[in-house]
């Protein structure tokens, strides 16, 4: 039996700020759960079974949010699931939700991830002081800015990659009403004057700590038949996993982010994601994972990325735009970040990505990855139906 | 059989949370002698109240006051508490329907014993001398024998300095034991020597070991004794001072693969300008009076490691 097609008919996120004290953790899933509810004309008892995400407990001091966000989620005496893949969560909790629909376990499915990082310290819950082993020395910069400088070796991309994209998302999240950071004054010269953390990475090339949530509503055929406005198809999606330290791990280009790719597009009938694909939206929380990531995705070939993005090739107007919502650079609520990619593709098939829409976007890839390139988790969504 | 290790570890973290409109006027009221619940819209009265209606998942706002007497539904009777627990003395766990509404709130109430505690039994809330807004602002509940009072009254939920935020102390308290593999490691870094182990099927050396290699999914067991000397594979420059860490900034954070090894462990890089630092620079460990780990590396005028000795580590 073939599997049912995925559509995604409503999308709904807060607007992404340093803190949300206004409201408790469960006003601020309902926030998103609501906007996304109105955006496909339901209501809570059109709901069948809602699955949700979050980023790790010590982060958030969170244990049971299943338990505790039930109401609020309008999922009292429906089935309720919890997804727990570290940064990749946000993708994996949709890609769960999109797995119950097509294997017809339900008709219509809400899905949502969040966090608060306001409330909590994301840092300290990275490094808990275990006995016996050496403390983490450098933070969550410092974990990630060699394997850049690995990457500029390997491929001999110019120090100034970095700024460029991390000048084009914030650019891009001017566009974006939900993005938490909006630096209107933003210039190239300023991100290439920022403090510089973790040398190769600056100030202006890390992600923001933000409170946010985000939400999609998941259907069938029926469903997407009565959305009132264009569904979004999901054309593939897959999930991969592999140890954060293992010999022979290959860092800068982890081979369970190629895996992941290369099932998705293999689901789509994708032979060319390049030519294919008309948006990204990645997973890019120090921007020098986007030339990194357009290598392991089969955007570029091997030692190519970087000039992909010097070139303006990912720029919003360019021919392969890459996070055109501003993306992690711009907005990041940890356990949120990976649904958010995956709901900006959406939109942006769905042709309602507002000021920050690619023109006539067709199909769009929406990336995640999280613990140390650990989890991977991406799907392909598209304007039209699956032919197959 | 070696003393297998272990140790205390404490996970312990201040959370903080924003209230929202009805936990801010629930613990607010609290704080000045007021109970509030919420009513949904089909009549019934939450106490505590909640954001969201359980039933209809329907948004609720409206706010009214309860008595701060009412009747047991169930209960159990703790001989133990526990630090923390809202009495130190044994007392019962009770769950307590205030008159006017219509669910029971989570509470102790102050008992001799389990004889003289029984369900239907009738409590007032005992105040706490001090109140700051929160649910410790009841003490605990007491027997007290009255009538039912009557209906619950709409309340504003408004209050003077309303409280908006509490802090949700986490405390996890685990015993930690490395298990054989990292024993064996850690012992030999006492004698300031370095060991993994190899992979039988993949012939890999992991250091630190972890008694399995996680590719090919089999148990290791031969030991090896890797470096002193290594290779700095990567590494950035560390400009901004971390919470808990005395290294003066900025310094070397490194990926370093010490000979025989067949991947990188982390590492500061010292003796050297931390903008001397390059990759394949050859680096030896250097210690410290009673240090568990090196404290740093340092290098060993070598000639630098050819890019092609370390390219498959990093």
């Amino acid at each position: 039996m073939s599997k049912e097609p995925v559509a995604v008919v409503g999308i709904g996120q807060t607007k992404h700020v340093a803190a949300r004290h206004d409201v408790s953790i469960a006003g601020l899933v309902r926030e998103a759960a609501q906007r996304a509810l109105d955006d496909a004309t339901l209501t809570w008892a059109d709901i069948d079974a809602v699955v949700i995400g979050k980023a790790p407990d010590f982060f958030e001091g969170l244990m049971m949010p299943e338990l505790y966000l039930a109401d609020a989620l309008g999922a009292v005496g429906k089935p309720m699931l919890r997804v727990h893949t570290a940064g990749s969560v946000g993708g994996s909790t949709a890609l769960v939700a999109a797995n119950l629909v097509a294997a017809r376990v339900h008709g219509t499915v809400l899905t949502l991830a969040f966090e608060k990082q306001s409330e909590s310290n994301a840092m300290w819950g990275l490094s808990l002081p275990i006995p016996f082993q050496q403390p983490l020395l450098a933070g969550a910069g410092g974990f990630f800015a060699p394997h850049v400088r690995a990457y500029m070796r390997r491929t001999g991309a110019p120090d100034t990659v970095g700024s460029l994209v991390a000048y084009k998302d914030r650019r891009n999240a001017l566009l974006n009403p939900y993005a938490h950071l909006h630096e209107r004054d933003i210039t190239l010269e300023k991100v290439q004057a920022s403090p510089m953390l973790w040398d190769p990475i600056r100030y202006s090339e890390t992600c923001p700590s933000s409170d946010g949530a985000c939400a999609m509503v998941l259907t069938d055929r029926a469903g997407a038949a009565r959305s009132p406005h264009p569904p979004a198809w999901v054309h593939g999606g897959a999930m991969r996993s592999e140890p954060t330290l293992f010999a022979g791990k290959d860092f800068v280009s982890p081979r369970a982010g190629k895996d992941c790719a290369a099932d998705v597009y293999r689901q789509a009938g994708i032979a060319d994601p390049r030519r294919e694909i008309d948006a990204v939206e990645m997973y890019v929380p120090f921007s020098w994972y986007e030339p990194m990531w357009l290598e392991n995705l089969g955007f570029a070939a091997e030692g190519e990325g970087w000039k992909l993005t010097e070139s303006g090739v990912t720029e919003l107007d360019g021919d392969l735009p890459v996070n055109p919502s501003g993306g992690v650079l711009s907005t990041n609520p940890i356990g949120a970040s990976g649904m958010i990619r995956f709901a900006e593709a959406a939109l942006q098939v769905r042709g309602r990505a507002g000021e920050h829409q690619v023109e006539g976007a067709r199909r769009a890839l929406g990336h995640a990855y999280g613990g140390g390139s650990q989890f991977f988790s991406m799907w392909l969504v598209g304007s039209e139906p699956p032919s197959r | 059989m070696p003393e297998v290790l272990s140790a205390p570890l404490v996970v312990e973290f201040p959370f903080t949370r924003s209230l929202g409109p009805v936990q801010s006027a629930f613990l607010t009221g609290l704080r000045e002698r007021t109970v509030l619940g919420v009513r949904t819209s089909d009549g019934r009265t939450l106490v505590p109240p909640v954001e969201y209606d359980p039933a209809t998942a329907e948004e609720l706002r409206d706010l009214v006051e309860v008595a701060a007497t009412g009747t047991v539904t169930t209960w159990a009777w703790n001989p133990s508490p526990r630090r923390g627990q809202p009495l130190e003395r044994p007392f019962a766990w009770v769950l307590v329907r205030l008159d006017g509404a219509d669910t029971a709130l989570l509470h102790a109430l102050d008992a001799p014993g389990p004889d003289a505690v029984r369900t239907g039994m009738r409590v007032r809330v005992r105040w706490a001398p001090e109140r700051a807004g929160a649910i410790t602002d009841i003490a605990c509940f007491e027997p007290y024998e009255s009538e039912s009072a009557g209906e619950p009254s709409p309340h504003t939920g408004e209050f003077n300095a309303p409280v908006t935020g509490i802090v949700a102390p986490a405390r996890l308290d685990y015993t930690y034991s490395p298990g054989r593999a990292q024993a064996g490691y850690i012992e030999a870094l006492a004698d300031h020597r370095t060991v993994g182990e190899r992979c039988p099927v993949c012939r890999k050396v992991y250091v630190p070991p972890r008694g399995a290699c996680p590719t090919c999914g089999v148990a290791t067991d031969e030991r090896v004794e890797v470096g002193p000397a290594g290779t700095v594979t990567t590494y950035c420059i560390v400009n901004i001072k971390a919470k808990n860490l005395d290294i003066e900034v900025p310094y070397v954070y490194a990926h370093i693969a010490l000979d025989g090894a067949d991947l990188a462990l982390h590492g500061r890089i010292g003796g050297i300008p931390y903008d001397q630092v390059r990759m394949g620079l050859r680096v030896e460990p250097v210690w410290t009076e009673g240090g568990r780990h090196p404290d740093h590396y340092r290098p060993t005028g070598e000639p630098d490691a050819d890019y092609d000795t370390y390219k498959e580590l990093i």
